[in-house]
């Protein structure tokens, strides 16, 4: 086994990465002077991985929204006990959670932590489905289904989700519905865990207080080689196009909420990373509180400081959204396609590029200060086929003209969603 | 790790934590006051205003523009309850002047922008200059409408109104909607002024490095200033009304919300907070594997213990007709310890979390300062260790003991509207 250093040219920080012999890719940082280790180990299946198929297939299978989360509750019951009373004997916070393109189990802990990995790795390679705990698992996933429908933060993102995305399945809810989940059963999660849970298409990142050479010797001791069974996940046909450009609801809510979306076309491995990059200074560019256009919306009391911006993209689908507070959302949308249309006549102020950029350098060093956020980026780097590092090099790469033409071809204005949840004053 | 608290002043304490590992910088500082429903609004905007402009740099703009040429350095404020003290305070954070491209020295620059934002704020003719101060009373007031936006806090919070009527822990940490309407920008000036001159104020620089100027810089500048400051206890147990109180609210929500509050008249502050983790605070405790993991009744159900108030919160969110049961069940859970149905493993499965959780505390400067801003509000001085080894003197007797001086007090549901359900 081969342990290849990873370094960062700008800051010197490095971690290993290793190609498993059991098909795992596994990266370690070994971090001086922290207490705590973090450790995640995931899958590249989420909730848009809804139509399959491996090499042994003839067809693609279509599962029900919201399995891959579904399976991710159900994994933390092993066949001897559940998954949080082997914890419970380490002291280790076990958690998971199921994105739109990966899933992941992980741990955080101070003490104990090759025994925390060893149970880590074994009760992710154990599934155990029966119809009696998938049928006892409905009522706790469809509260959380409520709750989070009950979230106008969650709502106004998946409306425009929905009004951005035709057919591709980003625009579905990642837990489902009561009724989509209603379908799922023993069998379709075994076919699913049997597909995705493969190590060919999973990795394993620990940050902190370790030793490389410690969780290589348990990775060795508990992880079984798997095939490689020629995943293959496809999506429907997407065009370029949305939905439509405006949804509106109303909750219960103190505060009228928006979320103004720029459907972009999406891209895959470095390009996406570059495409993200450029993405994430546009919006910081845009949503700059020095602007004119801010200073404008925030002294009118459109916007308060809740303003702000981010890139949201992965397999099939890239968008730049827009979100806050404001009782007037339509003149938000009306301020933002303004400053596109100049900004791509103008160009970019060189000025204002520099002090973004270096404010943006600031928050990648920001990242590589923390034990939880150097394991998520390990495993996010290796999901999106990028090396962790890669963002710093690639951010001090780009010029005022990236940009520019990343607002000019990618911030359309007739690929804008508003998404907005109203207050409803409603009687009390 | 290095430690070392030093008085500046009278009741101005200034805590330096240097620890290698990290690559940024942070000052945390922190006003501590009573919660009085009639300054509480005046007090959030007063220090919410120092982080909108300051002499030098005149609007939000400026002072924005300079944060994000320092490398994206952030320069907040806060507003919080803490029992019946509201705890007020700026904090920044930067990366260090190792990292800089040109060779800046971000340190120095920041150390400046906060030391103005606190001592030189930008006032004329005794107020807040009109328009950042106006920014951040719309802030302030959007962020007041804005709490029922999260249904789980929400109806923590108005479970807690009626908890701690008629004390001060009453009040919102920001005061009302209305009173926060009502404050001027000279109000709000004074509100800040009479902080400075009053508050326990509390300072916390956490670095990789010493640097002596962060603390000469304050001690001088709060040399200047005339300090009368008000102790207050940060600690008011409050007493259990004679009957429960119970309070119910229909919203349009999907998934209803339950809050029961209980007061305890027990001084064994560590017994309740291991009571509270073995009940609902980890994925092993007896209200998830029963409510949740048994019943299926929610997807949270969780317990957590306000040492300042000495009471002890469980909240859950459940279908409208599983509210009884789930309730029948939590009192259930808490009846099988009082009868002294608590095993071993629950203790120290509880414990083992505990020392977990305490172990982390160092990882990130937020951590160092919260924890020993805290012991510092509870009059100790334990470090994470100490504070293990105290609850592992805990015994099963005293967590039923624990267990068995809690009353109900409040419950509070948030109700689903009928066509909702």
């Amino acid at each position: 086994m081969e342990k290849n250093i990873l370094t960062s040219r700008v800051t010197g920080d490095s971690c290993i990465h290793v190609k498993h012999p059991s098909g795992l890719d596994i990266y370690i940082c070994e971090m001086k002077g922290f207490s705590t280790v973090e450790a995640l180990f995931g899958t590249k299946y989420g909730s848009i991985n809804t139509m399959f198929r491996t090499s042994g297939d003839a067809d693609y299978t279509t599962v029900p929204e919201g399995i891959a989360h579904f399976l991710e509750h159900k994994l933390f019951e092993n066949e001897d006990c559940p998954v949080f009373e082997l914890y419970a004997k380490t002291g280790a916070s076990g958690n998971a959670f199921t994105s739109f393109d990966k899933t992941c189990y992980l741990f955080g802990c101070s003490k104990n932590y090759t025994d925390n990995l060893r149970i880590l790795l074994d009760f992710v390679q154990k599934p155990y489905f029966t119809e009696e705990n998938v049928s006892k698992e409905m009522g706790i996933i469809g509260q959380e289904i409520q709750m989070t429908n009950d979230n106008p933060e969650w709502r106004v993102f998946f409306n425009m989700l929905r009004c951005m995305y035709h057919a591709h399945p980003v625009r579905i809810d990642i837990a489902g519905t009561k009724e989509s989940i209603a379908k799922i059963d023993a069998p379709l999660l075994y076919k699913c865990y049997d597909t995705f849970y493969n190590l060919n298409n999973m990795a394993l990142s620990v940050a902190g207080n370790v030793s490389a050479d410690e969780v290589l010797a348990v990775c060795d001791e508990v992880l079984r080689p798997c095939e490689d069974k020629g995943l293959e996940t496809v999506f429907p046909d997407e065009p370029d196009s949305i939905v439509k450009p405006e949804i509106r609801e109303k909750q219960h809510i103190g505060t009228t909420i928006f979320h103004i979306g720029y459907k972009c076309l999406p891209c895959s491995g470095e390009e996406r990373l570059k495409k993200s990059m450029a993405g994430s200074l546009a919006a910081a560019i845009l949503t700059d509180a020095s602007t004119d256009m801010y200073v404008k919306l925030l002294e009118s009391e459109v916007i308060n400081s809740t303003f702000g911006a981010e890139v949201f993209c992965g397999d099939g689908y890239f968008t730049v959204i827009f979100s806050g507070e404001s009782d007037e959302p339509e003149r938000v949308r009306e301020a933002l396609l303004g400053e596109t249309e100049r900004i791509s006549r103008e160009g970019i102020d060189d000025r204002i590029f520099r002090r973004i950029k270096r404010s943006t350098y600031g928050l990648l060093i920001r990242e590589l200060n923390n034990v939880d956020s150097v394991a998520n980026l390990m495993i996010n780097s290796h999901f999106e086929g990028v090396a962790p590092y890669d963002a710093i090099d690639i951010l001090s790469a780009l010029t005022a003209d990236d940009i520019t033409n990343f607002i000019k071809n990618e911030l359309r204005s007739d690929r804008v969603v508003l998404s907005v949840i109203e207050k409803d004053g409603g009687s009390q | 790790m290095e430690f070392k608290r030093t008085e500046l002043g009278a009741n101005i304490g200034f805590t330096s934590i240097i620890d290698e590992k990290f690559k940024t910088c942070s000052v945390y500082v922190r006003f501590a006051t009573r919660l009085a429903p009639a300054e509480a609004a005046a007090n959030s905007l007063g220090i919410g205003a120092l982080s909108a402009s300051n002499s030098k740099l005149r609007s939000v703009a400026e002072l924005n523009e300079r944060l994000s040429s320092l490398y994206g350095s952030a320069l907040g404020t806060f507003t919080r309850k803490r029992g019946d003290i509201q705890i007020l305070g700026l904090s920044a954070s930067w990366i260090c002047s190792r990292y800089s491209l040109d060779g800046e020295d971000i340190e120095g620059e920041m150390l400046d922008l906060v030391r103005d934002c606190l001592f030189s704020p930008n006032v004329q003719n005794g107020e807040f200059d009109a328009t950042p101060f106006r920014i951040t009373k719309n802030d302030l007031l959007d962020h007041i409408d804005a709490e029922m936006n999260n249904k789980r806090s929400y109806a923590l919070e108005r479970a807690s109104e009626t908890a701690f009527a008629g004390e001060s822990a009453e009040c919102p940490c920001y005061g009302t909607r209305k009173s926060a309407e009502s404050v001027t920008a000279a109000d709000a000036y004074a509100a800040y002024l009479r902080l400075l001159s009053t508050a326990q104020v509390e300072i916390y620089y956490v670095a990789p490095e010493p640097n002596d100027t962060a603390a000469e810089m304050f001690r001088r500048e709060f040399a200047a200033i005339e300090r009368h400051p008000q102790k207050f206890p940060f600690r008011a147990v409050s007493p259990a009304k004679s009957e429960p109180v119970t309070v119910t609210e229909e919203m349009d929500v999907l998934q209803c919300k339950t809050v029961l509050t209980f007061k305890s008249d027990s001084d064994d502050i560590y017994a309740l907070r291991v009571l509270s983790a073995v009940l609902g605070e980890t994925p092993v405790s007896k209200l998830f594997l029963s409510v949740r993991e048994k019943l299926s009744l929610c997807y949270y159900c969780s317990s957590r213990y306000i040492s300042s108030k000495n009471t002890l919160t469980i909240d859950s969110g459940v279908e409208k007709e599983n509210i009884e049961a789930a309730e029948n069940e939590i009192l259930h859970q808490l009846d099988e310890v009082k009868s002294g149905n608590v095993t071993d493993e629950e203790l120290e499965n509880a414990l083992l979390s505990m020392d977990n959780a305490l172990a982390a505390v160092g990882d990130t400067p937020s951590s160092y300062s919260s924890w020993y801003f805290e012991r510092f509000c509870d009059g100790t001085n334990t470090d994470p260790q100490q504070q293990a080894a105290l609850y592992r003197e805990v015994t099963r007797e005293r967590v039923i003991a624990a267990a068995r001086s809690l009353t109900l007090d409040t419950r509070y549901y948030m109700l689903c509207r009928e066509d909702n359900a």
